[in-house]
């Protein structure tokens, strides 16, 4: 039987509390959002989530990735093949993205499972993420948040069923972004919700319902996209949903994810399921759709995961709004932006099995580990006899470490570190962390992120970042 | 190694320098002919073009190299070098002239670095854009990363740092041509805006313009251009693995200063470094280096630096004056003309001529370059007769 056979989730541990948008200080407890900070974007999150959901699987077992965001950075050119080699994937994965829509995340999770159940796939994983803008002081800035969720769809040793799903397409412009524009617009908020969420949504559940012969007492829990607060609740009383059934839609806490807010919510369900229990889906975009599941007894047997509760923990909240601004390049500044033409793409082609798989090699003379790689080994001067040997999956340690308060950032000082890891040096940045956490000795583990943009091209590699213990896991 | 080597056969008859700064109202042209005539005039050279048989000059931030220096001082008809070696190219200058003139092919030749970094509109160092991974990294950052382990294990402090930075504060308020000439104190250094951890701004140098040249020439011909000529008893550069990636890198020295110490007191016959040094001008890019390299120089044990900062050794009137000019500290480190003006610093001293920074009789003078990540070591070691 098809359905999800594992999760994961990101969720960026920068947090901007509401109050600071609106010009107020920020209480302890109040409403906040996640906010992907500078060197995080949709690729980031969606590799993180990718590889929380992966974590003590085989990845080699993975047929097909399907990359799902409104807000991957580039128009032409592909987000799931980026994420597939961040990942370490096989070379012949199926790699496929699904844009355009908030609903292209659980679009991509039904596409996956057709192609499972049809044969032409035995796993694929499908990640959902987005980082989507509101203009700044705008409703729609404070309504959103950034994350992603991570699904592998197979047939085997599933943890809840994909049973069935419903879905109406509808034409209509409520929500949008045009070619090239960096916020989100919206139509009047009375006629997105009476005239699209509201009646869309109803309308998915009520033909799933349907076609499945249920009623809606029949789940257990439903996880329920919805613009905001308060469109959610309408949706929430028209399909007389009680409170215990519903999924915590995180509002004050994450916010609005867009493509990866239903999926994130369908891993929050995922992580305190219980077998037997029945999942309801619901889903809004240019049209809506409703995926129903079931929770098998294998949830019980899957090892606890790095999900969304694990992340909602781990907050650093900003102190101001202006360092949200600086980290999205929102802020005036007297400096132009620097007219350079990027870094070559000969250089990311040639260099993309370290930078982008954090692959090192390990010299099969004297079996040291070394990275970046070189022809020559650096230890025993053997030539081109190397295996290569993946870091990304290791857990390292900082060996030296200095507090960089002169490379541009929004929230200085920079921590540049030299870490170890199986005997090899990286010169390394370290992120979650702070100056007073970073010490010699100090175990790491590594996180893909932004390291700069070059001619409007983002440049991604990897960074360090505290290994929690196992009590925080 | 088939080594002849190159000791006692080629001295420096002249040198010269420009005011090193934020030289505004100075193109580089103007540096260089500053920077040259005054090494002519100290040479008592009166016809360069007839003259100099040869040029090497370094620079790290120019493209024109070799053109801007002949179009700047008319030496046309002239075999001209450029050399490119990070911090070190101002010492790989002096050696690649020192080699050509040993090895027959002139007499005469002139020795010139220079830079003007202050031509581009930014404050402090380029952040470096090679490659996906390159990035951030600042000179500041590749050199701090000793610090931590070397305070780690050697129970070393900010304090330590800031007393060297107050003594190259001292010695650069005596020398006429330097940038800085202000007297810092301890609280200043500590209490200044930080850098890169440990660095505060007064443990880095300055960004400066600068240029500064030696004339040399066969050992036998000194006495035509000098009185009192000064013999090159030793030139290296060597280069070391990139600590950022070397698997044995301890994080408490620099690897090819120590490599490159071990071959010039061989050319230089130097067994005691400490005994037989008078004076030596260190590359002090930010405190630490120089702190670090009196040890991979083996003017002291590892470890032992900070206590001979605190004694004095390394002061104008100590056992073992360093940085008598103030260093990279005062002059900034235009980075072409840093190893030439070490020579210019040491030749003055050799011959008694530096004035209220002139240390006591000294017979043997050290100036050494460590650049790169760092990767690369120059040291060359001057003698009188």
């Amino acid at each position: 039987m098809t359905g999800i056979q594992c999760y994961g989730a990101y969720v960026p541990r920068t947090r901007l509390p509401l109050a600071l948008i609106a010009g107020r200080p920020a209480k302890e407890d109040g409403p906040e959002k996640s906010v992907a900070w500078n060197d995080e974007d949709s690729v980031t999150m969606a590799v993180s989530a990718g590889l929380n959901c992966l974590r003590g699987l085989d990845r080699s077992q993975v047929d097909a990735l399907f990359f799902a965001s409104t807000t991957y950075p580039f128009r032409e050119k592909q987000g799931a093949a980026l994420i597939a080699k961040a990942l370490d994937l096989r070379r012949d994965v199926r790699t496929a993205d699904h844009s355009g829509s908030l609903r292209a995340g659980t679009i991509a999770l039904r596409s996956a499972a057709d192609a499972v159940t049809a044969g032409s796939a035995r796993s694929v994983l499908v990640i959902a993420s987005d980082c989507r803008m509101g203009a700044p002081g705008s409703s729609l800035e404070a309504d959103f948040g950034d994350g992603a969720a991570a699904f592998l769809i197979s047939d085997r040793d599933v943890i809840a069923t994909l049973d069935d799903s419903f879905s109406v397409s509808d034409e209509i412009v409520d929500v949008w972004r045009g070619e090239g524009e960096a916020f989100v617009h919206t139509w009047e908020n009375r006629f997105v919700v009476q005239e699209g969420y509201t009646p869309r949504s109803v309308e998915a559940v009520n033909g799933l319902l349907e076609r499945t012969g249920s009623a809606i007492s029949d789940f257990q829990r439903v996880a329920l996209y919805g613009p905001d607060r308060r469109s959610h609740g309408g949706v929430v009383r028209a399909l007389k949903l009680n409170r215990e059934q519903l999924q915590d839609p995180l509002f004050g806490k994450l916010g609005n994810a867009g493509v990866a807010f239903a999926p994130i919510q369908l891993a929050a369900a995922l992580e305190t399921a219980q077998p037997g229990e029945r999942l309801l889906v619901v889903n809004y975009g240019d049209g809506a759709e409703a995926t129903a599941f079931t929770v098998t007894e294998h949830v019980e047997k899957l090892e606890r995961r790095r999900g969304v509760g694990w992340h909602l923990k781990r907050r650093r909240p900003l102190s101001s709004y202006d360092k949200y601004l600086k980290s999205r390049t929102l802020e005036a500044s007297e400096w132009q932006r620097a007219k350079d033409p990027g870094l070559p793409a000969t250089i990311h082609f040639r260099e993309r099995d370290e930078d982008v798989s954090l692959r090192g090699q390990k010299c099969r003379a004297c079996q040291t580990v070394q990275f970046p790689n070189q022809r020559v080994c650096e230890t025993c001067f053997a030539k081109d006899d190397f295996d290569s040997y993946r870091l990304s999956d290791r857990i390292g340690k900082v060996v030296t470490f200095t507090f960089d308060f002169f490379f541009p950032t929004p929230d200085p000082p920079t921590i540049v570190t030299i870490s170890e890891v199986d005997g090899a040096r990286i010169h390394l940045q370290l992120v979650d962390c702070t100056p007073e956490d970073t010490k010699i000795g100090l175990p790491i583990e590594f996180t893909f992120r932004r390291i700069h943009e070059g001619g409007g091209r983002p440049n991604y590699y990897w960074k360090g970042t505290p290994t929690p213990s196992q009590d925080a896991e | 190694m088939a080594r002849e080597g190159i000791r006692d056969k080629v001295a420096i008859v002249g040198v010269g320098a420009c005011k090193f700064g934020e030289n505004w109202d100075q193109s580089p042209s103007d540096m260089i002919v500053d920077a040259a005539y005054g090494a002519y005039a100290d040479a008592g050279i009166e016809n360069p073009q007839e003259q100099i048989d040869a040029v090497f000059s370094g620079s790290l931030y120019s493209n024109k190299g070799p053109h801007e220096l002949s179009d700047a001082l008319k030496l046309f008809n002239k075999p001209i070098t450029e050399v490119y070696n990070y911090c070190a190219t101002g010492t790989d200058t002096l050696r690649c002239g020192v080699m050509s003139i040993a090895a027959g092919m002139y007499d005469t030749v002139l020795v010139l670095g220079y830079d003007k970094p202050k031509d581009r509109g930014v404050s402090g160092p380029s952040v470096m854009m090679d490659g996906v991974r390159d990035l951030p990294k600042t000179p500041a950052s590749w050199f701090s990363l000793c610090a931590a382990t070397y305070f780690d294990k050697f129970g070393a402090s900010r304090e330590d740092l800031a007393r060297i930075a107050v003594k190259n504060h001292h010695n650069g308020t005596l020398a006429p041509l330097s940038f800085l000439k202000r007297e810092i104190t301890i609280e200043d250094a500590l209490n200044a805006r930080m850098v890169s951890w440990p660095f505060g701004l007064y443990d880095c140098c300055a960004q400066t313009d600068g240029a500064a040249a030696a004339i040399i020439t066969r050992a036998d011909l000194a006495k035509n251009y000098s009185e009192k000529p000064v013999l090159v008893k030793g030139v290296t550069v060597i280069a070391g693995p990139n600590p950022q990636k070397d698997p044995s890198n301890d994080f408490l020295s620099w690897k090819p200063t120590g490599w490159a110490a071990k071959d010039v007191y061989e050319q230089a016959g130097i067994t005691n470094p400490r005994e037989q040094i008078d004076v030596a001008q260190l590359h002090d890019c930010f405190t630490l280096t120089e702190l670090l390299s009196y040890e991979d120089l083996g003017f002291c044990e590892k470890g032992e630096a900070r206590h001979l900062v605190k004694d004095g050794v390394f002061e104008l009137t100590g056992e073992l004056p360093v940085n008598t000019d103030g260093g990279l500290k005062t002059f900034g480190h235009p980075t072409g003309a840093t190893g030439v003006r070490m020579l210019y610093e040491n030749v003055l001293q050799l011959q008694g001529r530096a004035e209220g920074r002139q240390v006591k009789n000294p017979q043997i003078a050290l100036s050494h370059n460590i650049g790169g990540h760092p990767t690369a070591c120059g040291i060359a070691i001057l003698g009188l007769p």
